[in-house]
C-alpha cells in the first residue's frame, strides 16, 4: 500500500514521496491524538546512522534461516517436495521475515480466494474470484477487515470478531470447517485453528446483567465463577451486602469450608431473598444452595434466562464495571452483553414504532439482524459510512427494544437533530422525547421514554446547576433499556468510562462512522461498549447507489521559490499559511472551480484556516462561510448555492464539516485541513457522499485534496488518505492540471502579483495559522468534536472585540474619496446588498396602483 | 584566482531552495546559474545529498507496519 503513489514525480529529479523500508523504527511513534490542538511534526529524521538501531529485520531473517536449516534435513523426500525446498532456498530470502515458503499452496489454489497467516491471523482475500463475494460474508462475520481496496482486501481474526462471530450463533467448529474445506490456499494452519477454538469455547460462559439497577456477573458453571473470583481485580470490584446474614442461610455458610464459597454466597442470597418478596416464588433454589453448591446461589425463574438450570451470580460494584469487563476478556472470559428485551417485565414498554413509510436499507437491514441475532439486543458498535444513515439504525434499533432509550452525542447541534430524527422516521410524540442539554433539561412523560443529551453533560463531574442535578440523579436512578452512542470513536475513554459507569443501560449500541483513533484507546471500547458488530463495506455501498461514487484525487502544487523560501526560514506555525497560500495552489483551485462549474458541478472548497478561506473566498469572488459568519448570512448564502444557478462554488471553514448538510454538492475541495486526521478526511468525503444526483448514470462525485509539494502537507495528506485507502478508495495523484497556464485571469501568474502575496502572508499574524479558530462549541459540546481551538468553556463570558470608532477611519484613509473603490470585496458583502429584482408582474401592478392613485387625486381635486 | 573541483547540481526550484538554506549551515554552493542550475563544491556533494535526502523525508508518511 506504500507503492500506492510511484506517480511521476513532476519535474524533479528525485522522488519527492517513496515508500519506506520497514526498518525506521524511529518514525513510529508519533502523533497518538490528532484532535488535539498542537500537531505533531513529521518525524525528526535524525542523522543516526543506520547501523546503530537495531535492524529486526536482519535478526529475523536469520532465524527464519535457522528454521530452514532445521527443515532441510530428512533426505527421503519426493521429487517435488525436494523441488520445493529448493526453489523456496532461492526465493525464501527476498521476503525476510515474512517468508512463508515453507508454507505450500494445495494444488487447486487457483480457484482458492483466501490465504492465512499462521502468525497473526491475518486473511488476505482476493476479492476478484468468482466466489469472492461468499467468501466475503463469512469473512465478514468471524474477522475484521481491515483493508478493502479493488482487488485485495484484508481481513484479520482477532479474539473480538471471533467472540461477534460466536454471538451470532456461529459454532466453532463449524467456522474451522469452512475455512479448511473451500476458500484457502494453504492447509489452514494448526496455530489458526486452536486460536479459534480457544476463543470460542471460553465464550458465553459468563454474562453481566443488570438486575434492579445492580450488575451480577451470571454464570451456569459455578466453576467459572469461582475462576473469576480468583482473580484480585474482580475480587475487589465484588459487592458483598451484609444486611442478608438471615440465620438459615447464615448456617449453611459456616458448614461451607471454603471460604472463597462462603463469600461468593451473600449477594446471591440478597438477590434471592429479593426475588422472593418480588415474584413470591417458591425457593427453588434453596435446595441447590444448600447441597451442590452450598456457597454459589441459583437464581431460578430470571426473566433473563430462559433455560431453567441454575444460574449463579455474583454483584460488582458499578464503579468499577468496566475494569472487571477488561480483566475478564483479559482472562478470556469475555463478558457477554444481551438484554431479553421482549421477557423485562421491570422497564416499561415505549410504544414507538418505526412509521409505515421508514423503509430501512438491505445493509442497514443486516447491521441490525447483527444486533437482535438471536432475539436479544446484544451490545456493540455498527460501523456505517457517512451519509449512509447510521442514525436511522440506531432509531430502528429503540423501536425494536421499545423501552427507554437515551441517545448520547458530541454536541448540542446533533442533539437536536437526533431528536429531529426520531421524530421524521418514527411515531414518537413530543411528550416522549426529550432533550437534555446546557439550554434544555426536558423530562419525558409517562414511565418510558426517550433522552437526547451529549456526552458531557452525562459525565460532567464539575459543579452543576440544581436543575441539571435533579435530572442527572433522574438519569442515573433509573434502569435504561438502551443506550444509544454516538460518534463514539470520538469520545475519551474517561469520560465514556464515567458515562457507562453511572448510567445503568442493558444494553450499548456505539455508531461511528470512522472507528479509527491516533491513540490506541480503541481497543477499549471493545469491553466499554461491545464487539464490532457490522462494518459496512464502503465500496459496496457505493456500487449499489447507496452512497456516491467518488473519485479521489491529490493534487501536488510545486511550492513557488519565494514561498518554499520562507517556508524553510520560518520554524513557527506560520509555515502553515505558507503552504495554504502558495500561489500554484491558488491557481490550481481556481482551475478545478472553474473545471467543475463548467461541468455544472456544485462545488464545496474546505479550508480549515480561516485566513486562507478568506483570502481564496475573496480573490475568487466566491461566497464564504466561517465561524464568523452571521446566521442570517450563512442562511442566505446556502440557500443561493442550493437553488440558484449563480451560485455553483461555496468556501466552508469547519463549520462544514459536521453541522451544514448539502445534498447538492458534487465536488469537494479542500486546500487546508486538520494535520493529519483521517477522521476528518472521511468526514468530508461523507459530505459529498449522500449526493442527491448519485443514481444518475455514471454520475462521479470528485473529491480534491490540494497540496503543496516538498511541505510538511504531504506528510499530513498521505496519512489522512489511509482511512480511505483502507475502505478501497484510490487517490489519484496529479502533479500538472492541463490546460491550467492557457485559463485566462488566472490569479498571481506574474512573480511581482506573487511576491506581493508572500509578503501579505508574512504580515499577517501567527495565530492567523490557526485552523479552525473560528468554530466555537457551545456549552456542552464534547472538546474536540466541533474542531475548535476554543471549547467554549464556562465561567468565562467572552469580551466582545474591541470596538472604538469616533471618527470615520475610511475618511480617514482616504475611503470616502470619490475615486475609493474596494478591489478586494467579499463576495459576501455584494451579496447581501443586492434587492432581488421585483416581477414584471408586481412591478407593472404597481405602476398601475400609483397611476390610480394619481388619477383618483386628480379626481377628487 | 584558485581552481576548485565543482559539481553541476540540476534540481527544481524547491530542492534549490532547501540547497540554499542547508548553504547557511556550511557553504558549498559555488555558483548559483538560475531556478534549475547550481555548481556546488565536489568533495561536498555526498554529503549535501545525504542532508537534502533527510530534508525530503520528513515530508513522507509511511505506514507503521
Amino acid at each position: 500500500m506504500a507503492e500506492k503513489r510511484n506517480a511521476e514525480a513532476g519535474p524533479s529529479e528525485y522522488p519527492a514521496k517513496r515508500p519506506r523500508n520497514d526498518d525506521d523504527e524511529e518514525d513510529i511513534a508519533i502523533d497518538y491524538n490528532e484532535e488535539d490542538a498542537i500537531p505533531p511534526s513529521p518525524p525528526e529524521t535524525n542523522l543516526v546512522p543506520r547501523g546503530a538501531t537495531i535492524n529486526f529485520s536482519a535478526l529475523t531473517r536469520k532465524l527464519a534461516e535457522a528454521r530452514r536449516a532445521k527443515e532441510t534435513e530428512p533426505s527421503n523426500l519426493s521429487s517435488l517436495d525436494q523441488h520445493r525446498r529448493h526453489q523456496d532456498s532461492l526465493v525464501s530470502h527476498i521476503f525476510m521475515d515474512q517468508d512463508f515458503s515453507w508454507l505450500h499452496l494445495k494444488p487447486d489454489h487457483a480457484s482458492r480466494p483466501l490465504w492465512i497467516s499462521p502468525e497473526d491471523g491475518h486473511i488476505i482475500l482476493e476479492a476478484f474470484s468468482p466466489i469472492a463475494e461468499q467468501a466475503q460474508d463469512f469473512l465478514t462475520a468471524i474477522s475484521e477487515p481491515v483493508s478493502r481496496p479493488a482487488f485485495i482486501h484484508e481481513y484479520k481474526l482477532t479474539a473480538y470478531s471471533l467472540y461477534a462471530a460466536v454471538s451470532v450463533g456461529l459454532q466453532t467448529e463449524d467456522i474451522i470447517e469452512v475455512l479448511k474445506s473451500r476458500p484457502p490456499k494453504v492447509p489452514v494452519p494448526d496455530s489458526i485453528t486452536s486460536f479459534i477454538r480457544e476463543r470460542t469455547l471460553s465464550y458465553g460462559k459468563v454474562k453481566l446483567v443488570l438486575k434492579h439497577n445492580k450488575y451480577f456477573v451470571e454464570s451456569s458453571h459455578p466453576e467459572t465463577l469461582q475462576l473469576l473470583l480468583k482473580d484480585q481485580v474482580i475480587r475487589e470490584a465484588r459487592v458483598i451486602t451484609p444486611q442478608m446474614d438471615n440465620s438459615i442461610k447464615a448456617a449453611t455458610f459456616t458448614t461451607s469450608k471454603a471460604p472463597v464459597k462462603g463469600s461468593l454466597v451473600i449477594p446471591g442470597t440478597g438477590k434471592e431473598a429479593n426475588k422472593k418478596k418480588d415474584d413470591g416464588k417458591p425457593a427453588a433454589a434453596t435446595p441447590a444452595d444448600a447441597d451442590l453448591f452450598t456457597s454459589v446461589v441459583g437464581v431460578e425463574g430470571d426473566e433473563i434466562d430462559e433455560d431453567d438450570e441454575n444460574v449463579h451470580a455474583f454483584e460488582i460494584n458499578d464503579a468499577r464495571i468496566d475494569h472487571v469487563k477488561k480483566r475478564c476478556n483479559e482472562l478470556e472470559y469475555p463478558m457477554l452483553e444481551e438484554y431479553d428485551f421482549r421477557n423485562d417485565t421491570v422497564n416499561a414498554n415505549l410504544e414507538i414504532d418505526l412509521k409505515p413509510t421508514t423503509v430501512i436499507r438491505p445493509y442497514q437491514e443486516t447491521s441490525l439482524s447483527k444486533m437482535f441475532g438471536n432475539g436479544r439486543a446484544r451490545s456493540g458498535i455498527i460501523v456505517l459510512p457517512c451519509g449512509a444513515g447510521k442514525t436511522l439504525v440506531g432509531i430502528t434499533a429503540a423501536c425494536t427494544i421499545k423501552k427507554s432509550c437515551l441517545v448520547l452525542c458530541t454536541s448540542s447541534v446533533s442533539v437536536m437533530q437526533w431528536r429531529q430524527q426520531f421524530m421524521q422516521w418514527s411515531n414518537v410524540t413530543d411528550k416522549q422525547i426529550a432533550v437534555f442539554t446546557a439550554d434544555q433539561k426536558q423530562r419525558f412523560a409517562g414511565d418510558s421514554g426517550i433522552v437526547v443529551s451529549t456526552y458531557s453533560m452525562v459525565a460532567n463531574t464539575h459543579n452543576r446547576s440544581h436543575e441539571s442535578k435533579q435530572m442527572m440523579e433522574f438519569l442515573t436512578s433509573r434502569e435504561w433499556g438502551f443506550i444509544l452512542l454516538d460518534e463514539v470513536h470520538v469520545v475519551p475513554a474517561a469520560m465514556f468510562r464515567r458515562v457507562v459507569t453511572t448510567i445503568k443501560a442493558h444494553s450499548k449500541l456505539g455508531l461511528t462512522a470512522t472507528l479509527v483513533r491516533e491513540d490506541d484507546k480503541i481497543a477499549d471500547l471493545n469491553y466499554m461498549i461491545g464487539p464490532k458488530l457490522y462494518e459496512a463495506n464502503w465500496m459496496d455501498l457505493a456500487a449499489k447507489g447507496h452512497i456516491a461514487n467518488v473519485q479521489c484525487a491529490e493534487v501536488w502544487c510545486p511550492m513557488t521559490p519565494e514561498f518554499y523560501r520562507q517556508y524553510l526560514r520560518i520554524q513557527n506555525r506560520k509555515r502553515m499559511l505558507l503552504y495554504c497560500m502558495n500561489p500554484n495552489k491558488f491557481q490550481a483551485c481556481q482551475f478545478l472551480i472553474k473545471y467543475h462549474e463548467d461541468r455544472g458541478d456544485k462545488v464545496i472548497v474546505f479550508s480549515d484556516n480561516v485566513y486562507a478561506l478568506e483570502a481564496y473566498a475573496k480573490r475568487l469572488g466566491k461566497l464564504y462561510i466561517h465561524g464568523g459568519t452571521g446566521q442570517v448570512e450563512r442562511m442566505r448564502i446556502l440557500s443561493w448555492f442550493q437553488h440558484s444557478p449563480q451560485v455553483n462554488t461555496i468556501f466552508l471553514s469547519k463549520v462544514g464539516d459536521t453541522s451544514i448538510d448539502l445534498p447538492e454538492a458534487t465536488c469537494l475541495i479542500q486546500i487546508s485541513s486538520h494535520f493529519g486526521s483521517r477522521r476528518q478526511e472521511a468526514q468530508r468525503l461523507g459530505r459529498i457522499l449522500r449526493a442527491k444526483r448519485r443514481n444518475d448514470e455514471g454520475f462521479n462525485a470528485f473529491f480534491y485534496s490540494l497540496v503543496s509539494k516538498d511541505t510538511q502537507e504531504m506528510f499530513y495528506s498521505t496519512k489522512r488518505q489511509q482511512f480511505l485507502i483502507d475502505q478501497g478508495y484510490a487517490f489519484k495523484v496529479i502533479t500538472h492540471l492541463e490546460g491550467l497556464d492557457k485559463m485566462e485571469d488566472l490569479v498571481y501568474r506574474t512573480r511581482d502579483e506573487q511576491i506581493e502575496l508572500v509578503q501579505s502572508v508574512l504580515l499577517a499574524s501567527e495565530s492567523e495559522a490557526d485552523l479552525g479558530s473560528d468554530v466555537r462549541g457551545a456549552d456542552g459540546d464534547l472538546a474536540g468534536t466541533v474542531t475548535s481551538k476554543d471549547f467554549g468553556l464556562p465561567g468565562m463570558p467572552r469580551a466582545p472585540a474591541a470596538q472604538r470608532t469616533t471618527g470615520s477611519l475610511t475618511a480617514l484613509s482616504g475611503g470616502a474619496h470619490m475615486s475609493y473603490v474596494e478591489q478586494n470585496k467579499s463576495a459576501n458583502k455584494k451579496l447581501a446588498r443586492e434587492v432581488a429584482p421585483r416581477h414584471k408582474l408586481f412591478a407593472k401592478r404597481e405602476k398601475d396602483k400609483a397611476a390610480m392613485k394619481k388619477a383618483a387625486a386628480n379626481a377628487a381635486r | 584566482m584558485r581552481a576548485i573541483k565543482s559539481v553541476l547540481l540540476t534540481c527544481d526550484p524547491a530542492v534549490k531552495e532547501i540547497l540554499i538554506a542547508l548553504n547557511e549551515k556550511g557553504s558549498f554552493i559555488i555558483e548559483d546559474l538560475d531556478d534549475y542550475h547550481l555548481v556546488i563544491k565536489a568533495d561536498e556533494e555526498w554529503r549535501v545529498r545525504r542532508e537534502l535526502e533527510v530534508e525530503l523525508e520528513k515530508n513522507t508518511y509511511s505506514l507503521e507496519t
